[in-house]
């Protein structure tokens, strides 16, 4: 039952890249409240913006519901996950690892436990196999961000 | 120190994990809304550490600028479009070309805002990176 990978389209992929783009505009903006505040305060307050930001668009757009069945209790549960990540990140950031070796390591963890769970079909989403582009393009896009992250910085 | 690297890598590992969770819950209602119980659930869950560790008002949040507030909104949208995606293009898609828009913002952003960084290092990044892209977009279907 495993299906090969499909090559995103153009939609997904502008919307992949759009999403890494917002994901670097929030670790600025949480990044410097929590130059301002603790760490835990700036997790607290965007939980606690995006809440309310997200009822509004609830309302607004009265998205349909895909199923009718139920999902199960522990899909609710990914906030949870998130708030460890916090707390996981800010413990090793200030060791000898530092920012670069934090994130490195963070998006190995990252391309590993996805291609696991693709190749499992894990949490009932779909299974797929990855081939040897995908593979290709992993090695090329880590590559290039661990220059960044490693030589990227001033000199 | 190996102690350390485990947990960060374990931080990626979440990531991913919450990404997955989240992806599920929008298969059986929308994005939207799976962004919305991500949220509503995390403020839950660290309101709760806040209340057993202290310190959330500690420091000066009032002096950080206005546009530090700004997070929120933005995580709304980005845990929305990982959950949309997630489910269309798998974990690992979706991961890879988030990275590539983060690390190619990442450079554009330290580059707006003056941050010294060394040139030919940014350029063999972002190149690599591009590279990447234009192999994962390149099969046909």
């Amino acid at each position: 039952m495993s299906n090969p990978v499909p090559a995103p389209r153009l939609l997904h992929f502008t919307a992949a890249f759009g999403a890494g783009s917002l994901l670097s505009l929030m670790v600025l903006f949480n990044g410097t409240l929590a130059t301002y505040g603790s760490l835990l305060f700036a997790s607290w307050v965007p939980h606690l913006t995006g809440t309310a930001l997200a009822i509004v668009i609830l309302l607004a757009l009265r998205p349909r519901r895909a199923g009718i069945s139920h999902p199960p209790l522990w899909a609710y549960l990914g906030g949870v996950v998130g708030g460890v990540t916090v707390m996981l990140t800010s413990a090793t950031m200030n060791t000898a690892l530092a920012l670069s070796g934090t994130i490195a390591l963070g998006l190995a963890g990252q391309m590993l436990f996805s291609l696991f769970a693709d190749i499992r079909g894990l949490f009932g989403l779909p299974q797929r196999m990855p081939k040897a582009r995908d593979y290709l393009a992993l090695a090329l896009i880590i590559a290039g961000s661990l220059v960044l992250i490693f030589l990227g910085g001033a000199a | 120190m190996i102690g350390f690297a485990a947990l960060a890598l374990l931080a990626g590992v979440l990531v991913s994990l919450s990404r997955q969770i989240n992806g599920r819950l929008a298969l059986s209602t929308s994005a939207w809304e799976s962004s919305f119980w991500n949220h509503v659930v995390g403020l839950g869950f660290i309101t709760l550490a806040a209340l057993v560790f202290g310190g959330l008002f500690a420091g000066a949040p009032q002096d950080a600028p206005w546009w530090a507030y700004l997070g929120g909104p933005v995580g709304v949208v980005f845990i929305a479009a990982g959950s949309w995606l997630i489910a269309r293009i798998g974990a690992a898609q979706t991961a890879l070309l988030i990275i590539a828009g983060q690390m190619i913002s990442g450079v554009m952003i330290d580059i707006i805002m003056g941050t010294a960084g060394n040139t030919l290092a940014r350029i063999a990044g972002v190149a690599l990176i591009l590279a990447g892209m234009w192999v994962a977009r390149s099969a046909k279907d």
